[in-house]
């Protein structure tokens, strides 16, 4: 492109245009991409501030007419006027909420504290078995979790700890743990072994130095594994409808699971449950976003 | 690489640290190996020994050791055949769909626009979304009475009249695999973006100057660079493909009739509609064995391309 040397008027304009035309297609694209993404979100959370009625209106509603915050308040009043319908679910969401969020931070706690150790060992050791360790790490992880739900419903149920979250959250340590294990591994390699080397001169121990000089190096990519681990624990199902059976222990995906298999319940409601589930991993997503993709892009792509 | 090692270790034992301590890097990795066996290692075992035994939750008392009788009963039934050809199809689809389409937008959101910051974003949304929630999500959008779609497709001519989506075997399979694409697609654009960062500048720049088309440059530029994730996203989402469960349990349940059951689905109705843990185990050891299939041909794959073990 030899616009910078045709510096006439008609190669000026060829080249704006030129240059407006590689801007417009994206954008068009850029739009597409929004509308397919948004879209579908939009309609479930437009329909979350509706009244029953106008969704259930032929031809939707693409914007309520009325809208309403009636929907959300039912939640922190199940007693309340509404709850005739569906209040046994909505009665639940906020326990599911509370012990999703349980779940979830308590799995990626100890997926943290356990894969730090592993990873540690792995990224800094040279040790026999060392190869076949990574590999069983990362095979365990190939395993589909039907393929595990039986003999674990069994196991558990033997122990006693049906419907109890610490069986809910040791079950989502054991899944996410390999993949965790992997990521940090590969983001501890990349963090200088002089950085240790210096903080042992200066008389730290081995648990001083990684408190203090590792672990803070490796926050990019300690945020990215704890982000999957949390989200694994928060999107789960299966696990947690087979293990769980009251709000002792019930998550928020098997309350909102319940709204769609009663046909009593209203729409309006599902919908509102379905957006206070979305909400606090997309908090974490949104805030967290750069530091997923700098821990993702040392951990799961190569150079 | 072997003599590097040993040199490493040499300087830093002359330094007064060890990386040669392997009693301690047994012992860093024992919680996680216990975790890990626990509730992996021996329910995989667990899982093996009861597939071989008949063993129904119907009778508990009856657990007869049958040998390989539920996987003989597995091979001869149309039911498993039946459910095995519709994962390969729902598969095929999502992951072709993914694979097209995270390519697509990764570029794009790769190259400068107004805007750009917002969607890259903005694509994280779905990933947020728990599939349960967005297997409700959709129900409502394919409605056959209310549906978004419906809705859509009528005010804007498409169709004359509402169709109920989720009750043709055709379009249900099709719904279903558009449903679960549009929750997994944004790692792959996140993994697939992360790539393409990686690509030095100059390559671009020396295509161009060599007048390399749009399509000639992707082809020899990006491609190359692009691959080994690409293969990454292929396996990932084989598997996740595989293995889905939440969205087919919220949008249709493996119905119309039979047209969305998976062998995860049917794994399922065997086990905890059934009741009948034995022939249930064996369908969930054949789903294992498929994906453990999938994962060697991915580790051999990548080993060969010295990308494994760093």
């Amino acid at each position: 492109m030899n616009t910078s040397l045709s510096r006439d008027g008609i190669g000026a304009a060829v080249a704006d245009g030129r240059h407006a035309r590689r801007m417009i297609l994206p954008m068009l694209g850029g739009v597409i991409v929004a509308i397919y993404i948004l879209a579908p979100f939009c309609w479930l959370l437009l329909t979350s501030f509706m009244h029953e009625q106008d969704a259930l209106s032929v031809p939707p509603q693409w914007i309520p007419k009325n809208p309403t915050i009636s929907n959300y308040m039912t939640f922190f009043d199940p007693a309340g006027t509404r709850a005739i319908v569906g209040s046994r679910a909505a009665e639940q969401t906020l326990p599911g909420m509370v012990n999703s969020l349980i779940a979830a931070t308590g799995t990626a706690v100890l997926n943290l504290l356990l894969g730090t150790l592993a990873g540690y060992s792995l990224a800094r050791f040279r040790f026999r078995g060392r190869g076949s360790l990574l590999g069983l790490y990362l095979g365990s992880r190939m395993l589909p979790g039907i393929a595990l739900i039986v003999p674990l419903y069994l196991t558990i149920k033997n122990f006693g700890l049906l419907d109890h979250l610490s069986a809910l959250i040791v079950t989502y340590v054991s899944f996410t743990l390999p993949f965790t294990i992997w990521l940090l591994k590969n983001y501890f390699q990349t963090i200088p072994r002089s950085l240790e080397e210096a903080a042992y001169m200066d008389g730290c121990s081995w648990l001083q130095m990684m408190w203090r000089v590792l672990l803070p190096a490796a926050f990019p990519g300690l945020i990215a594994a704890g982000m999957f681990a949390f989200m694994t624990a928060w999107n789960d199902y299966l696990f947690a409808v087979i293990l769980t059976s009251t709000t002792a222990a019930k998550t928020l995906p098997v309350v909102v699971a319940g709204f769609a298999t009663d046909v009593t319940t209203e729409r309006t409601l599902m919908a509102t449950s379905g957006v206070l589930a979305i909400i606090p991993p997309l908090v974490l997503a949104f805030l967290f976003q750069r530091l997923i993709v700098q821990g993702l892009t040392s951990g799961a792509v190569k150079d | 690489m072997r003599l590097v090692a040993i040199r490493r270790i040499g300087t830093t034992q002359a330094s007064g640290i060890g990386y040669d301590r392997p009693l301690f890097a047994y012992f860093l990795n024992a919680p996680s190996l216990i975790a890990i066996f626990l509730l992996a290692g021996y329910p995989i075992l667990y899982s093996a020994w009861i597939s071989l035994h008949k063993y129904n939750l119907k009778r508990p008392k009856i657990f007869d050791f049958v040998g390989l009788g539920n996987y003989a009963y597995l091979l001869e039934s149309p039911e498993f055949w039946s459910s095995l050809w519709i994962t390969v199809q729902f598969t095929v689809l999502v992951v072709t769909v993914v694979i097209v389409l995270g390519v697509c937008v990764a570029l794009l959101l790769h190259r400068p626009f107004r805007g750009r910051a917002i969607l890259r974003t903005l694509i994280l949304l779905p990933w947020a979304i728990p599939p349960v929630v967005n297997g409700l999500m959709w129900q409502w959008i394919y409605d056959s009475k209310i549906g978004a779609l419906n809705g859509l497709l009528v005010s804007l001519g498409v169709i004359s009249e509402y169709r109920g989506w989720l009750s043709d075997p055709t379009s249900a399979l099709l719904a279903l695999a558009f449903a679960d694409v549009w929750n997994v697609l944004p790692l792959a654009v996140i993994l697939l973006l992360a790539a393409l960062q990686k690509i030095p500048e100059e390559l671009y720049e020396a295509a161009r100057v060599d007048g390399a088309g749009a399509f000639q440059t992707f082809w020899f530029v990006t491609f190359p660079w692009l691959a080994q994730t690409l293969l990454v996203v292929l396996i990932l989402q084989t598997l996740s493909a595989i293995r889905a469960f939440d969205v087919i349990y919220v949008l249709t349940a493996g119905g119309p009739g039979t047209a969305t059951t998976t062998l995860v689905w049917k794994t399922y109705l065997t086990t905890f509609e059934n009741l009948d843990f034995g022939l249930g185990n064996a369908y969930a050891y054949a789903v294992s064995l498929i994906t453990f299939g999938f994962a060697l041909v991915y580790f051999r794959v990548l080993y060969r391309r010295g990308d494994f073990e760093t």
